[in-house]
């Protein structure tokens, strides 16, 4: 019984150090962030959150009902959940067709240090490379719909409340492509090579391999590709900053960068950490998803 | 159910000759098995019938059709690998429906004689009750089963097997093996099978081709192989223990002559044109091992004995060489002074040059017996 009770101690005290890390920088100031948040001029109290929530400014509200219907801004959570719909899905369906495309192709560790490329690139300078992809001027996508004669589509992306979180989100996939791409190329040639083969006599087609045979037995790595995209998209500031400030008239908002805006311009802490617990409680949620299953499995 | 030809077919990879010149004929509703080491060109050459690789050079003719450059799946085979490559994440039942589905619209089914045509053929090889597990639920005798049932399903022209019995353990080997035979000919499918293990070539073929360094050196029946074979490579590959390969030479004497092996002489009644080197090969089974010396026994020493139950594999030096001895096992002990007696109506003679068996002078040596 004693040494069992020396065992522990001792393993407390191997822990103490990392223990006392994390409360000093994860603990702590999770704990303040929500004092803060709570705190009103009246004491303590939900009114942070109830001013945030019904924020009516197109640069800081969170959801503007009466613009759903029609272009943004739609308010910055709504955008961010349109970032997640259409950013998870397309990252992670291109990333695994492309490492699956890549198995067939000779001098494919090129195309996969290519496309990595994107990942290693600051995301500040990621958010300013936006800006000149989608710049009518020198962009390359504005003058592809030049050629094709769509006009609405030939001006600056960014400068536009139409385009500019579409500009954003599709620049965010090629940003982040090399990180699905690495994941599923991984995972993809783990596959072993009779299986595809097995499948070709079978009869299948390509699509039907991919479909029926690869795409079920990477699951896992879609898995983890598609939370950990989702993450990113829920935290997302720098790209935002960088290539629109969330303009033009709170058009492409997220949530990082109403935070940072009630922070650093407003310098309203109460808002800015109500917004912060809003964005981790979100956060968690689908991190905890990925924790259970990880354990699970 | 088809015949299957390949002529002078040749895959390299890189500067490997992978396959060389190989022309083999498979006929309809046999089972054809290629035999060879590691490495020698026989899952090349069955991948390249399977279309997963294509020749650089030669043709494949499948009933007299060209298919040297046609897709896999235009050629109706199946195929059973080795590591039995089921889709791990689907269904016993969905496994075998498999090729069935993929191609539902072109080969015109629907659901319900899909339905008929997997139990028919889980019936047939007694994995009914597994349909509803996952592949990573079954053993490996069980996943070898459903491989076999997936690439019976549709009725292939030619079934090709990958080594499929290798992963099984020794027991169920054997079993699978008397299955597999069975399962063929009641088909009649046209089957070519490969595998390093002679006893299971042996035990399944209609006819085997040994390979070496992607060459087919002999194509045989299993006894033909065993008991003729035409190549030094074939007599040594084959058998176990293999042929016992003795350097020899035959020579004028008197008014015949003598063939010469370490520690044995033999008369012959004729006469060489001069002194010859050859290879005498003398398969273990035939080489009889005595206590007491005698006319035509030559004496020996006992090396090794290895028991195999009722026999015993003996090795022996003579002369110098060495030589292995498959005899009843009369308990005979390392170090003791023993007798051989050859049969000599059984002993191969090869030229040392060129490997190739020599069979007049084999014919000859054989004369001589009794």
């Amino acid at each position: 019984m004693k040494s069992r009770l020396r065992e522990n101690l001792r393993a407390y005290g191997f822990l103490a150090p990392a223990l006392l890390l994390l409360g000093v920088f994860v603990v702590y100031p999770i704990v303040g962030t929500i004092i803060i948040s709570l705190e009103t001029q009246s004491g303590l109290g939900l009114g942070n959150y109830l001013e945030v929530l019904s924020e009516k400014s197109p640069s800081k509200a969170l959801v503007i009902p009466g613009n759903l219907g029609g272009p943004p801004p739609w308010g910055a959570l709504v955008h961010n959940m349109v970032w997640i719909l259409v950013h998870v899905p397309l990252t992670t369906f291109l990333g695994l067709m492309l490492a699956y495309m890549l198995i067939h192709v000779y001098g494919r560790s090129l195309v996969k240090s290519i496309v990595f490329l994107s990942m290693i690139i600051p995301m500040v300078v990621g958010g300013l490379i936006i800006r000149f992809i989608f710049d009518s001027q020198v962009g390359v996508i504005p003058r592809i719909f030049d050629t094709l004669g769509v006009e609405s589509l030939a001006r600056t992306w960014t400068a536009y409340p139409e385009t500019s979180l579409a500009s954003l989100i599709l620049g965010s996939v090629w940003l982040w492509l090399g990180f699905s791409l690495t994941i599923h190329s991984a995972a993809v040639d783990s596959v072993p090579r009779s299986l595809i083969e097995a499948a070709r006599i079978d009869g299948a087609s390509e699509w039907q391999i991919f479909r029926r045979v690869i795409a079920p037995a990477v699951w896992p790595a879609t898995l983890t590709v598609m939370v950990m995209t989702l993450l990113w998209d829920l935290k997302i500031f720098d790209i935002v900053y960088a290539a629109t400030q969330g303009g033009p008239g709170g058009s492409s908002t997220v949530l990082a960068y109403v935070m940072w805006l009630y922070f650093a311009r407003a310098l309203d802490y109460g808002r800015a950490a109500a917004t912060a617990v809003i964005l981790t409680i979100l956060t968690l949620a689908a991190a905890s998803y990925m924790i259970r299953r990880s354990l699970r499995g | 159910m088809a015949s299957v030809r390949l002529e002078g077919v040749v895959k390299r990879f890189g500067r490997a000759t992978a396959v060389n010149r190989v022309t083999l004929e498979v006929g309809d509703g046999e089972f054809f098995v290629l035999l060879g080491p590691s490495g020698c060109g026989k899952t090349t050459t069955l991948r390249l019938i399977a279309g997963l690789e294509y020749p650089d050079e030669g043709r494949i003719l499948m009933d007299g059709e060209d298919v040297t450059y046609k897709e896999p799946k235009e050629r109706n085979v199946a195929m059973v690998f080795q590591n039995y490559a089921l889709y791990p994440n689907m269904t016993v039942y969905d496994n075998i429906a498999f090729p069935l589905n993929v191609r539902r619209k072109e080969i015109g089914l629907t659901r319900e004689e899909i339905r008929e045509k997997v139990l028919e053929v889980a019936r047939m090889l007694q994995i009914e009750e597994l349909l509803d597990r996952k592949p990573g639920q079954l053993s490996g005798g069980q996943q070898q089963r459903v491989a076999l049932a997936r690439a019976l399903v549709r009725r292939p022209r030619v079934w090709l097997m990958d080594e499929p019995l290798s992963n099984l353990d020794a027991l169920l080997r054997v079993a699978m093996r008397a299955e597999l035979k069975r399962l063929q000919k009641e088909l009649g499918i046209t089957t070519v099978y490969v595998t390093h293990d002679q006893a299971e070539a042996m035990g399944l073929a209609d006819r085997i081709a040994v390979m070496n360094r992607g060459k087919v050196v002999q194509v045989g029946t299993p006894r033909e192989v065993f008991h003729e074979p035409s190549h030094i490579f074939v007599a040594t590959f084959l058998g176990s223990p293999p042929m016992n390969i003795l350097e020899c030479t035959i020579e004028p004497r008197g008014g015949g002559g003598v063939v010469k092996c370490p520690g044995i002489e033999r008369p012959l009644q004729w006469s060489p044109g001069g002194v010859e080197r050859i290879y005498l090969g003398v398969r273990p089974e035939f080489i009889r091992v005595e206590r007491s010396p005698g006319p035509g026994r030559w004496e020996a020493t006992v090396e090794v004995v290895e028991p195999l139950g009722t026999e015993a594999v003996v090795t022996l030096t003579i002369g110098g060489a060495i030589v292995k001895a498959k005899v009843l096992d009369e308990g005979y002990r390392p170090g003791e002074t023993v007798y051989l007696e050859l049969d000599w109506s059984r002993v191969q003679a090869f030229d040392p040059e060129t490997g190739r068996a020599i069979g007049e002078l084999a014919r000859t040596l054989r004369g001589l017996a009794g």
